[in-house]
């Protein structure tokens, strides 16, 4: 804690970046005005306040002039604070006590041509930044050490297997923990994989055969993951294996737990036999084509694009046209016909997987689906949408692309391990674009379809990559936290009601036991800082580092003062 | 840092110190940095309004929109049309609003009172679980059952505040506090019981026959 009796010294540099700013506000009015405000001791106006020279003079205005807070009234914080703040920690002042006021960005950018306004609106905001300085406190960046260098990778599967071998490749123990006997997961079923024709199971075959020569990879399969315990670093799970229950210590965790395909029960007349899947057909394909199926029809989006399943699986398209390609190689007389309601067939590889089955002689029929296909004995009538008329197509052998489906255990793997699932009851990751492979609670990351529907090119990539971002806590030894966090500011006000554990959503609070009775605890290394806790808090026994309560209503109060 | 981290009392508390309007532009559904605190944002921003409706001011005056970080043509018309309003609302306490100044900043400070209590906050943490999941029966309420509960909870928990706030001036009797607040004496001494079992509120003495209550120390 500070010293409460500390006299306030508070510096202000204005920059002008050069005419971005200078341009547009009064820069020299927002000096003379911030030399007004309460506890500062300092201003100066700086052509870049980011240029070694503007940097050097926040040094030297620290050691000289005595600082203890520093405002930089200039761009974006987004960009320009954590420079701000190390050149405070450079001088000897903590960063923490550091405040940015963005007068470019969110004033001079948008006022352009309102001088006199956007000057107004500089100094509203310069007033704002300076009162919550003056309440700044220090703060330490929060360390906490990965106890145990192991990760634990949920699924066996493809994505789960190369995501074992390559962090096992790595030097780092991995315990990989499979539900059925065998591993593999849903590349067990499958025949060649398309656009490049791989025998899946020469692939699998392969991958099991790595990993379990692997010194670092320890397998359980016909075992679940029954609970898990901690946070980054420091997890305790228990797997309970046919043979007896293990508790292990964790660092990081990768859910790579795969999807399921959608049996089509009930839908066109599906039977296993002469209506069968695109999985199944994978299977007759293995084992070779029966030559006297001459006809085959093809249904895409069945059981998907619908109001229950509004997504588009994505990997249908493809799977469909490599299996009509197998099938035209298989009996070259064979007549394929697929019948769509839009090709997916993104890639240029996949485009040209497309045309060459076109050349083979794959006609493709756009269905309606306020009209759908109807499946009977030999044939399958369709209105060509296209076309706008009703036509027969012989058929031997109907395959319906059914979509992949979450796991039916998703939800128990979701509860686990507190990370969320989608609408669709897919996992969700962290960020589609800046955190694809990361859960939102770190240590925790995802590959593969457990994500949404991928081919095994994307899960072998996808694998890959959280393997890589895995590595990253188990290779530094320890986690760093921003400390602008929730904390328990109030003890004795804790009544451990737990409103606000319910309401975190990265599982950052528990309610413990303590010699006080039931207190909320902050699990810091989970804590991303939102703040949902502390504006919940009727106690006001929660706070958020750097956005306390009295720092908001000062800045509040200054505005409206 | 959040709109989740928006606590309904600070809001309050502004409108109490004399702001006109407050604009809250949060990230779309599904789009949040924070996951859910958008939906929390939106869900206390929602209470507030009508615990600050409840207190005579316009509940245009405090707004949720949503918008990404990309779309600066819909951010600026979203600022535009709320500035535009506001300024045809006029200052707080003025023609725009039911309770007029200084009246209303005297309502302000019970609503904001009310927007710290247990209850409100309970109330607020619990709409997503109670809409989504349902409540530890597993019942879950319409949007329209919940906001039914929500107005009840609202008008109970102000003049719940508005006693305290009563005998915060000073001890005085159920019937004091009913002509005082305009709040019927039933009602008054229900709360008032309530009070007591929560050792919020203590029993003074008697004035000839009337109880006299005080705030506990």
């Amino acid at each position: 804690m500070p010293d409460k009796r500390e006299n306030i010294r508070i510096g202000v540099f204005i920059c002008h970046c050069g005419s971005n700013i200078a341009g547009y506000l009064d820069v020299e009015e927002l000096e003379a005005f911030a030399k007004t405000l309460p506890n500062v001791a300092f201003v100066v106006r700086n052509l870049y306040t980011c240029s070694e020279g503007g940097i050097n003079e926040i040094k030297n205005a620290i050691d000289e002039q005595n600082l203890n807070r520093v405002v930089v009234a200039s761009c974006t914080p987004r960009t320009h604070e954590p420079l701000f703040r190390s050149s405070c920690a450079e001088a000897g002042l903590n960063p923490y006590l550091f405040e940015m006021v963005n007068i470019r960005d969110q004033c001079s950018w948008v006022h352009m041509r309102e001088r006199e306004k956007g000057t107004s609106k500089a100094k509203d905001l310069i007033r704002m930044g300076v009162a919550k300085a003056a309440l700044l406190e220090p703060q330490e960046p929060i360390i906490s050490e990965v106890h145990a260098a192991r990760a634990l990778v949920i699924g066996g599967g493809i994505a789960g297997m190369t995501a074992s071998i390559a962090l096992g490749d790595r030097g780092y123990e991995v315990v990989l923990v499979e539900k059925e006997e065998r591993l593999g997961g849903m590349l067990n079923r499958l025949n060649m994989l398309g656009p490049t024709m791989t025998d899946a199971g020469d692939m699998v075959k392969e991958k099991i055969e790595t990993i379990t020569d692997h010194p670092n990879i320890t397998v359980f399969t016909r075992a679940t993951v029954t609970d898990v315990d901690g946070f980054i670093g420091n997890y305790e799970v228990d797997i309970e294996t046919k043979s007896g229950n293990e508790k292990v210590d964790i660092g990081v965790i990768i859910v790579a737990t795969g999807g399921r395909l959608f049996v089509p029960e009930g839908l066109y007349g599906y039977d296993g036999r002469r209506v069968i899947t695109q999985l199944e057909v994978e299977e007759v394909l293995g084992r070779g084509l029966d030559p006297a199926v001459k006809n085959i029809v093809m249904i895409q989006c069945v059981g998907s694009r619908n109001e229950e399943r509004p997504y588009c699986a994505r990997i249908c398209c493809q799977t469909a046209v490599k299996n009509a390609i197998l099938i035209t190689e298989q009996n070259p007389d064979a007549k394929v016909s697929i019948l769509y309601r839009d090709m997916q067939m993104y890639g240029v590889e996949n485009e040209e997987m497309f045309r060459d089955s076109k050349v083979k002689g794959v006609r493709f029929i756009k269905y309606d689906p306020a009209r759908p296909p109807r499946v009977e004995e030999g044939k399958v009538s369709v209105f060509h949408s296209l076309l706008g008329r009703e036509m027969d197509l012989l058929a031997d052998l109907v395959v319906l692309s059914t979509p992949v489906v979450p796991q039916e255990d998703a939800d128990v793997t979701s509860k686990i391990l507190t990370v969320p699932v989608d609408e669709n009851g897919f996992f969700l990751e962290g960020h589609v674009k800046l955190r694809p492979l990361d859960f939102a609670t770190d240590g925790v990351f995802l590959c593969g379809s457990a994500r949404f529907p991928a081919n095994i090119r994307e899960t072998v990539a996808q694998g890959l990559g959280a393997a890589s971002r895995a590595s990253i806590p188990l290779s530094k030894g320890f986690v760093v936290v921003e400390p602008i966090i929730s904390v328990l500011a109030d003890e004795d006000a804790c009544r451990g009601c737990g409103l606000c554990v319910a309401l975190c959503p990265y599982s950052a609070l528990e309610v413990r036991d303590t010699e006080k009775g039931r207190k909320v605890h902050v699990i810091d290394v989970s804590c991303k800082g939102c703040g949902v806790c502390a504006a919940t808090c009727y106690q006001h026994a929660l706070s958020i580092n750097s956005f306390t309560d009295q720092q908001i209503n000062a800045q509040i109060a200054a505005f409206l003062n | 840092m959040c709109t989740g981290r928006l606590d309904p009392a600070i809001v309050a508390g502004a409108f109490r110190q004399g702001l006109d309007g407050l604009l809250t532009v949060g990230c779309y559904f599904g789009d949040c940095h924070y996951i859910t605190g958008n939906v929390q944002a939106k869900a206390k921003i929602d209470i507030t309004r009508k615990v600050l409706k409840h207190a005579g001011l316009n509940e245009e005056r405090l707004a949720f929109r949503q918008c990404s970080s990309g779309e600066a043509s819909v951010f600026v018309d979203l600022v535009s049309q709320f500035d535009e309003k506001i300024h045809s609302l006029g200052p707080l306490g003025g023609a725009g609003d039911r309770v007029k100044a200084p009246e209303i900043f005297k309502k302000l400070e019970t609503a904001e009172a009310a927007l710290t209590s247990e209850k409100i906050r309970w109330v607020i943490g619990k709409r997503t679980p109670f809409l989504e999941t349902g409540n530890i029966y597993g019942e879950i309420f319409t949007e329209h059952e919940f906001n039914r509960a929500v107005e009840m909870i609202i008008v109970e928990e102000t003049q719940v505040q508005e006693i305290l706030g009563g005998l915060k001036e000073g001890a005085r009797s159920v019937k004091d506090l009913a002509k005082r607040l305009d709040i019927p004496p039933e009602r008054v001494f229900r709360y008032i019981t309530a009070l007591q079992r929560k050792n919020l509120v203590a029993l003074q003495g008697v004035n000839g026959r009337s109880p006299v209550f005080q705030l506990t120390a």
